[in-house]
């Protein structure tokens, strides 16, 4: 029996209520008509066309699209890592014309300093900022215990697993008090139990944090279960396709993902990144190998 | 618990601790090992004699003494022509022919003879060394050996040689004591050469090796000719100021060119160029420049490991992982901060056991730089030595580099664990099998 979902875009009073304060809070970082084409042997390649959009006060964006379609490069210059062909990039109304301090990014590669200890990877972008070492190590020493590592703070990288190196992560880009916080599939390299602890510990942290957050994943879940908005970007060109106002009431728990707002903005998603047309079926000519009877069928 | 033990020969796997470390003893083991068998076991190969006894051959300007080497086909030539001698010798003993040569001529001949067996008294401890013409101690010699007294305990007269001796005596003990004047003036016979299997002079014996190992490092300073504790300590010397000089200027050049495309750009391709000119090239015209003595051999070490450790040194820096630069510049690093503080930091490991390498080629080209202007130091030693052909004292010194470079390595692999704890714990140190054996027990 068909179940019969409401619409994505119905959303419940309180949900509405929240995205109109939502889009009364000031624009931390407004991207305005962004190209980014790449030379390569067989002629210019379009990564990225037109994207639009802005990122509010305390807001989470999650982009989302199918492989190739140029969420890193989108992210990348929205850390200033690359430059844009045309197009700008503002926080705050400044026009960003490097990497800085501005915009912490978290990477899917564990990139904390081997050579520094958790609470010395927290305290690098504070020193850099010209505070005091005792200043920088009580903060940092705040900050390691937020993400929940005070026992772990003096090892050094490779003693942590995967997921406390994210965390030790989170802690340092936050720690710098970061206007946007950039997260390139942060949680990819992790197993699915560790990454669904992070999500509700990202959510936790985020909700006691005064930061906007830009969350580039593939995991249509994921996406949902964080974001209050999902950037949905279609390949070849990269372009916007949908920006949608996630339905789903916050706080977000585990268990709102089998309810009807979560179910139809997944499906909407499942509908935008896998297309039916091009099925699994169709593209792949398998021929059988097993003269086996139909159970499986 | 039975042990499931990895097989001897398991691709790609490691073997118990307990066996890798026997694997590394029989590495060291299994070269001595051969080299005390080809010295010690006389059946194995032994091309030569050493003469212990030597003999005078009429009409050859060419003299053997006791402890040259011949080939053993030459030896038996010699004895043959010794045989030969004695034989025309037996004549005059039996009238068959005059004696011709002046007596003063035939005595001092026959003194030659008594003395023959000098170094042989020697070995046998019958005589000090330097008591080896004490014509006197000798005629008790021939006595003693004549009348079955004295035997030898080292060395020992062949039968031949013995008769020899026994018949010369009965010539001899007339005089009772020596005098030269009562010498016989009828030529004695000579004694034929005799000696012991040997290998060429080039390939000492492991003991002797080891005791003039001994003799050399604990020779104390006499003021006359260095010695090679002072050899050493001027090669050390020579090495790492020249090694040291090279990282002064080659290590932050090395970091800046893997870091700034400019530098790369700017010295690399010429770097690249001079690293092909083999250092020893210079060699005259760092003299010419530098004069003879310590300079232009620190220069041409450095000359030889500066250009191979900018580009080493380049390479390694531009391996480092550029996500970690990307991750410093969102948290606000700039460039400075970015090279002192990202750079150099995350290469300091590897560039750690880069210089562990280059310190290899330096010693390399210490050989070539103590020979150049005025000769110096422990190449000197080897190169006069072996000149001499006295391998058994060229051998301690070779070896002695050998393991001073070992130590050395060693001991900054040690020390690694110090320097940069972060490395992980199972890092496999080069060649710490003995300590990382144990410990994985």
């Amino acid at each position: 029996m068909p179940i019969t979902l409401p619409s994505y875009r119905e959303q419940a009073p309180e949900v509405k209520e929240r995205f109109d304060r939502l889009k009364q809070r000031p624009v931390k970082m407004e991207v305005r008509g962004l190209y980014k084409v790449f030379g390569s042997t067989d002629g210019p390649v379009t990564a990225l066309q037109g994207i639009d959009f802005t990122l509010h006060r305390r807001e989470f964006l999650s982009v989302i699209g199918p492989s190739g379609c140029g969420k890193s490069t989108l992210i990348r210059i929205l850390a200033g890592l690359e430059i844009p062909t045309s197009g700008e990039v503002s926080v705050d109304g400044q026009v960003v014309r490097g990497p800085g301090a501005d915009c912490g990014m978290v990477f899917q590669s564990y990139t904390l300093f081997p050579w520094l200890t958790v609470k010395q990877n927290v305290m690098f972008g504070l020193k850099i900022a010209g505070n005091s070492s005792n200043k920088a190590e009580a903060e940092a020493r705040e900050w390691v215990s937020l993400v929940g590592l005070e026992r772990f703070e003096n090892s050094y990288p490779n003693q942590l697993s995967g997921g406390m190196k994210q965390r030790a992560a989170i802690a340092r880009a936050l720690a710098n008090r970061p206007k946007v916080l950039l997260m390139d599939e942060p949680f990819g390299a992790l197993d699915a139990q560790t990454r669904a602890n992070m999500q509700s510990y990202l959510l936790e942290i985020w909700r006691n944090v005064d930061v906007s957050i830009v969350f580039i994943t593939h995991d249509l879940d994921e996406a949902i279960y964080l974001a209050d908005r999902i950037l949905v970007l279609k390949a070849n060109p990269g372009e916007v396709e949908e920006l949608i106002e996630v339905p789903v009431p916050r706080p977000r728990a585990t268990s709102q993902f089998l309810e009807p707002p979560f179910l139809a903005t997944r499906k909407r998603l499942e509908a935008l990144i896998h297309p039916p047309e091009k099925s699994l079926k169709q593209r792949l000519k398998i021929s059988r190998m097993t003269e086996v009877g139909d159970d499986v069928e | 618990m039975p042990k499931n033990k990895v097989p001897w020969f398991a691709v790609r796997q490691d073997l118990s601790g307990r066996r890798q470390s026997l694997l590394a003893l029989l590495s060291f083991a299994l070269p001595i090992g051969l080299w005390c068998l080809v010295s010690y076991v006389p059946s194995i190969w032994h091309p030569d004699v050493r003469l212990h006894i030597s003999a005078e051959r009429e009409g050859s300007s060419t003299v053997y003494t006791p402890g040259n080497h011949l080939g053993k086909d030459h030896f038996q030539r010699f004895v043959q022509t010794i045989r030969e001698q004695n034989l025309e010798i037996q004549r005059y003993w039996r009238g068959e022919q005059e004696v011709t040569e002046p007596p003063r001529m035939v005595r001092r001949s026959n003194q030659r003879v008594l003395r023959q067996i000098g170094r042989f008294a020697v070995a046998n401890g019958w005589l000090e060394r330097d008591e080896r013409q004490d014509d006197e101690k000798l005629f008790e010699i021939w006595r003693g050996l004549a009348e079955g007294e004295l035997r030898g305990r080292e060395q020992r007269l062949t039968e031949e040689n013995l008769e020899i001796l026994r018949a010369n005596w009965a010539w001899l003990e007339e005089m009772e004591t020596f005098s030269a004047a009562a010498l016989p003036a009828i030529p004695l016979q000579q004694l034929l050469p005799q000696g012991r299997p040997a290998n060429p002079v080039f390939l000492p014996n492991p003991h002797d090796v080891v005791l003039s190992w001994w003799d050399l490092f604990s020779e104390e300073p006499t003021g006359e000719g260095k010695t090679l504790r002072e050899r050493l300590g001027y090669s050390l010397r020579i090495v790492f100021s020249g090694f040291l000089l090279s990282c002064l200027i080659g290590l932050p050049l090395g970091v800046l060119c893997g870091t700034y495309n400019l530098f790369s750009r700017l010295f690399e391709p010429f770097v690249d160029f001079f690293r092909y000119m083999p250092a020893p090239v210079f060699s005259t015209l760092l003299v010419a420049i530098f004069g003879a003595h310590d300079a232009p051999k620190i220069a041409l070490i450095f000359v030889g490991t500066f250009f191979q450790m900018v580009l080493v040194i380049a390479k390694t820096t531009r391996l480092l992982d550029r996500s970690l630069l990307e991750a410093a510049q969102t948290l606000g690093a700039k460039n400075r901060h970015l090279v002192l503080k990202v750079i150099v930091p995350g290469v300091m490991p590897n560039v750690y056991n880069d210089l562990r390498i280059l310190l290899g080629w330096a010693w390399t080209w210490l050989v070539i730089a103590e020979l150049i202007g005025v000769k110096a130091g422990l190449t000197e030693f080897i190169e006069t030595q072996g000149r001499w052909r006295n391998f058994d004292l060229v051998f301690p010194v070779i070896i002695t580099i050998g393991l001073i470079g070992f130590a050395t390595d060693q001991l900054l692999a040690f020390l690694r664990r110090f320097l940069f704890p972060w490395e992980p714990k199972g890092y496999r140190l080069s060649l710490n099998w003995l300590t990382e054996g144990h410990r994985k027990e």
